[in-house]
């Protein structure tokens, strides 16, 4: 039994690209041993900035495999299956020989006992097997042609204690470890799997990245708990500052507590965004002027601390000095400025947004029956802080910082905490706005920039989506269906189309109106899916669902889903089979509905009076209609189905009997449709 | 030598120092060291010897100082961080040698630094300049926090791919300087042992390009002498003279930034100036390329 060691040493690859890599390797590496029938106890790979190391232990130097007979296509395929079937085997046509089965004639492949040589499968595998690693970005150097996330600059492998030989592109495999030292590089030749670990823990390297980042957690926990500030870590800045460093350290660094007069998510952007460091907050979720910085390097002469915290003082002044300089910049006047910041080419400057967005939050309000005073000041004052130094500077702080200019200025709370959650969702899962004027600012603001790039054509295609526009549709419907509203969104795309042909906008897709309900009906296919409802039933639900009340097709999907293996559901889908087989076969029934003076039977008059019931019910107009209900008054027609079956024969002599119970069944369908389309879902 | 700061310590780097430093460190390695390019530039990348230089096969290695302006990031000399005017140190080698983070890493201690007694990390910044057509990898190099340097394998310079790869390291001067000498504010640096500190050169320069750049330049005349510079640049591209087609085109990336600082670009403006740049760019480029190859 043998070990196999291989480490890529490169210069510093970042985190993403690093996890990928690792990812990747070990997919590779564990097909490409079980396509060479080799087993093995484990398979590690590890990564640190500049190592990728990949170990496989127990390995067999040699295996024996035994003869085997194995069968492939039946007789009379194409000559080419025959042959792919053979060259996969590696063996010639002529040598495989035919056998006869249960179901006919197969040809069958012998395939020898032979003896594999690890060590020469592995050398001439591997060189291919690192070819296949996908980079998101990667570069070439020097004068070489192999393309690699970062400068690739020597792989060390090691079989059975002695170095495997391969080459990959300008490089041969070594029997050697490099360890860099402030701008020396040592070799150190490695043995075996033992004592490079040895090594590199004498080296005080953590080589496993769990490892090290449970030690960088752990001794943040440490410094939280001793101080007795709440332990928060944030899980995303945690694994990327495992990835970027081999020999953690962790300490605790400060800034001036006047700092902390400044919004904290301005001294979180500074600190975790653009230094990666972690900030504290006290038991009360209060921000502290404390911080964590993990470094690379022990401090011991505390000039690593004496300088991170000189960046974060400039910085924070920096944002102190536009903190000061933009919250008395008067919202109102800074809209004037927005006329320089061009929204789109075609589509005006963000000051043209603004004003339709003004227009717009009135007519929502009418719609949504809110406040329109307040949703009108907060889509005047909405983009302001974009022309601030502070957004120059944290662009990723857009509407947070205008909320608090906002509220230093003594805009309302509600106009203030609408500037930045407007934004809302950021992404699939995170929350919607919920506050009216927030969410219906939230609504506007996405159906503008929809309408706008849908009518200057700019739509989204199957891979290219530049403007986000999906996200913005899926924003809009969350944001609808999360807080109940019924949004008449036809009405709301209209007007916007309106206003942008009152700027002057000019009409480059004439479809708009109809192409974002449909775009809008796609979309909730996705956020469905997300709440991981069955397949068929979001298609019968969707490809049913004719106008824009959407919260009413959500609704309706998530009933249907509750209930679709349980009697309700059982029930509705087993009468419109048992209806809608029958109607299958026949052609050409008349749409008029089924006439009453041809009824024969109770049964006939009882179910059609139950549809005329339940027709009436799904027109009610109401704002809060109980689809629960609905399916339960579907779910009911059992009964008089059943009953109709039992009692009526629908294939009568006389023709005209047959067809108006054909109608009668039909018109029974036709209504069970009408919720959502029955012939989409999958038999229970 | 005078014995004025002397005194303070014995290893003080003073700004002047910083750049000597670095010159004779890189004079060492085998660069031929270059002075500043003699047109107003963005960056050290802009010098021929780096745009042009890191096209073709040829081997290449300089080093030089270069003046850099950036009109929007004027603050009137009242921002302890931020000038319109700074130097950077610039090195291009091509191929970039297997070694050269190391090369690098000593440099440091040429000027101060004692790498073992700090933080340094390389930390992801993938480059690009749409103005040259340029895109490269690499990495921010910071020092206790603090980014001193920008390292990057240049992949294409004016819109050719680059084979083989140079490597490009731009050592911003005074932030390393105030770095090493500890100083809060940049104008506080002392730039020789003499007692003479950055603001005693360049504070009022500060205050009054910062007004210029930001409320006096002439924005007619700006975006007029675009113009000229632009078509200047393709009369001189017509009669395959590189260099001077070149020049223009760095005149006019200039006048950009300048008509960018008086905020009469608007962003749907900015992509089309950006794009007639790049095309004068890659004029000069491949230019200089073909009378390379004569």
């Amino acid at each position: 039994m043998s070990e196999l060691l291989i480490e890529l040493y490169s210069e510093e690859i970042p985190p993403t690209l690093q996890i990928s890599a690792r990812l990747q390797l070990e997919k590779l590496f564990t097909k490409n041993l079980s396509d060479l029938n080799l087993k093995y106890k484990d398979l590690h790979v590890y990564s640190t900035p500049t190592r990728l190391t990949v170990f496989i232990t127990n390995l067999p130097n040699k295996i024996r495999t035994q003869a085997l007979e194995v069968k492939g296509p039946k007789e009379g395929v194409s000559d080419n299956i025959v042959k792919s079937f053979a060259n996969s085997k590696n063996i010639p046509i002529s040598q495989l020989y035919k056998k006869k089965l249960e179901k006919g004639f197969f040809y069958f492949a012998k395939i020898k006992a032979k003896v594999i040589d690890t060590e020469y499968e592995l050398a001439n595998s591997i060189p291919q097997l690192l070819r296949e690693i996908s980079w998101k970005k990667s570069m070439r150097w020097s004068d070489y042609d192999l393309n690699w996330g970062r400068p690739l600059r020597s792989i060390m492998a090691i079989f059975n204690k002695k170095i495997l030989r391969f080459k990959f592109s300008h490089l041969e495999t070594v029997n050697f470890t490099l360890l860099e030292e402030y701008g020396d590089i040592k070799q150190k030749k490695i043995k075996d799997l033992g004592e490079y670990k040895n090594f590199l823990i004498n080296n005080r390297i953590i080589l496993d990245h769990n490892q090290r980042e449970k030690f960088i957690s752990q001794k943040i926990s440490s410094v939280c708990k001793s101080k007795f500030y709440k332990e928060s870590i944030d899980k995303s800045l945690l694994t990327e500052v495992a990835n970027l460093v081999d020999k953690p350290s962790v300490i605790v660094a400060k800034f001036d507590e006047n700092y902390l007069k400044l919004p904290k998510e301005i001294i979180k952007s500074t600190l975790q965004s653009h230094q990666r460091y972690f900030t504290l907050i006290d038991q009360k979720d209060r921000m502290r002027n404390e911080f964590l910085i993990v470094t690379n390097n022990k401090d011991d002469k505390k000039l690593i601390k004496i300088g991170n915290e000189r960046v974060v003082e400039a910085r924070l002044s920096d944002a102190r000095f536009f903190w000061e300089k933009d919250r008395s910049l008067n919202l109102i006047k800074q809209i004037n400025k927005l006329k320089k910041v061009n929204f789109y080419e075609n589509l005006g400057s963000i000051f043209d947004k603004t004003q339709r967005l003004r227009k717009m939050a009135y007519f929502i309000s009418d719609q949504l029956n809110l406040n329109k005073e307040k949703v009108e000041i907060a889509a005047s004052v909405s983009k302001s802080d974009l022309v601030s130094g502070l957004v120059g500077e944290f662009p990723e702080l857009q509407g947070v910082m205008g909320k608090y200019f906002a509220i230093s200025q003594g805009f309302e709370e509600e106009v203030s905490r609408a500037i930045s959650d407007h934004y809302l969702p950021t992404n699939i899962s995170s929350p919607v706005s919920k506050k009216p004027v927030s969410y219906a600012l939230s609504i506007i603001d996405k159906l503008d920039t929809l309408v706008g790039f849908f009518l200057i054509n700019q739509k989204p295609t199957s891979s290219k989506d530049p403007f986000a526009l999906r996200r913005a549709a899926i924003g809009l419907l969350r944001t609808i269906i999360e807080n109940n509203l019924v949004v008449k969104l036809s009405d709301l795309i209209e007007y916007s189309l309106k206003i942008y042909f009152d700027q002057g906008v000019k009409e480059i897709n004439s479809q708009v109106q109809k192409e974002l309900i449909l775009f809008f009906r796609e979309r909730m296919k996705n956020i469905l899916k997300e709440k991981k409802i069955r397949t068929d039933i979001i298609e019968a639900s969707v490809s049913s669902h004719l106008n824009d009340n959407f919260l009413e097709l959500y609704q309706k999907t998530l009933i249907m889903n509750k209930f679709i293996s349980k009697d309700l559901g059982k029930n509705a889908v087993s009468t419109y089979k048992r209806a809608s087989n029958i109607l299958e076969h026949e052609k050409s029934i008349s749409r008029n509905g089924p006439d009453a003076v041809l009824f024969k039977y109770e049964e006939e008059k009882e179910l059609f009076e139950r549809i005329n019931t339940i027709r009436k019910e799904f027109t009610l107009k109401d704002e809060k209609k109980n689809y629960e209900n609905h399916l339960k008054l579907l779910s009911d027609t059992k009964l008089s189905t059943d009953k109709f079956f039992e009692n009526v024969k629908v294939n009568d002599e006389n023709k005209d009997i047959k067809n108006n119970r054909l109608e009668l069944l039909q018109i029974l369908c036709t209504t069970f449709n009408s919720f959502v389309d029955f012939s989409k879902l999958e038999g229970t | 030598m005078p014995k004025k700061i002397k005194s303070k310590k014995k290893n003080y780097i003073t700004f002047q120092d910083l750049v000597f430093n670095l010159q004779k460190f890189w004079s060492k390695y085998g660069c031929i060291i270059l002075q500043p390019y003699d047109v107003e530039v963005g960056a050290g990348t802009f010098h021929p010897a780096t745009t042009l230089r890191s096209l073709g096969t040829k081997p290449w290695k300089a080093a030089y100082v270069q003046p850099s302006r950036r009109p929007t990031d004027g603050r009137y000399g009242k921002n302890p961080n931020r000038l319109q005017h700074y130097y950077q140190y610039q090195v291009i080698i091509k191929p970039s040698p297997k070694n050269i983070k190391q090369i690098y890493l000593k440099s440091l201690s040429a000027i101060g630094i004692k790498v073992k007694d700090h933080d340094v990390r390389f930390v992801e910044d993938d480059w690009e300049s749409p103005t040259l057509g340029a895109a490269g990898l690499g990495w921010e190099v910071w020092c206790d926090g603090m980014e001193i340097t920008q390292f990057t394998y240049f992949q294409k310079m004016t819109g050719i791919d680059c084979n083989p790869v140079s490597v490009e390291l731009t050592y911003g001067l005074e932030r390393i300087c105030m770095f090493v000498q500890s100083k809060k504010n940049v104008f506080d640096i002392d730039w020789n042992s003499e007692g003479v500190k950055y603001k005693d050169v360049y504070l009022q320069s500060e205050k009054e390009f910062s007004a210029y750049n930001f409320d006096y330049a002439n924005t007619d005349h700006l975006l007029k002498n675009f113009e000229i510079a632009e078509t200047e640049c393709k009369s001189l591209l017509e009669k395959k003279l590189s260099l001077p087609a070149y020049d223009q085109c760095l005149k006019a990336s200039h006048i950009f930034n300048l008509l960018d600082s008086r905020g009469v670009i608007s962003v749907a403006e900015r992509t089309g100036y950006i794009n007639r740049i790049r095309d004068l760019a890659k004029g000069s480029g491949s230019t200089w390329l073909e009378n390379q190859e004569e």
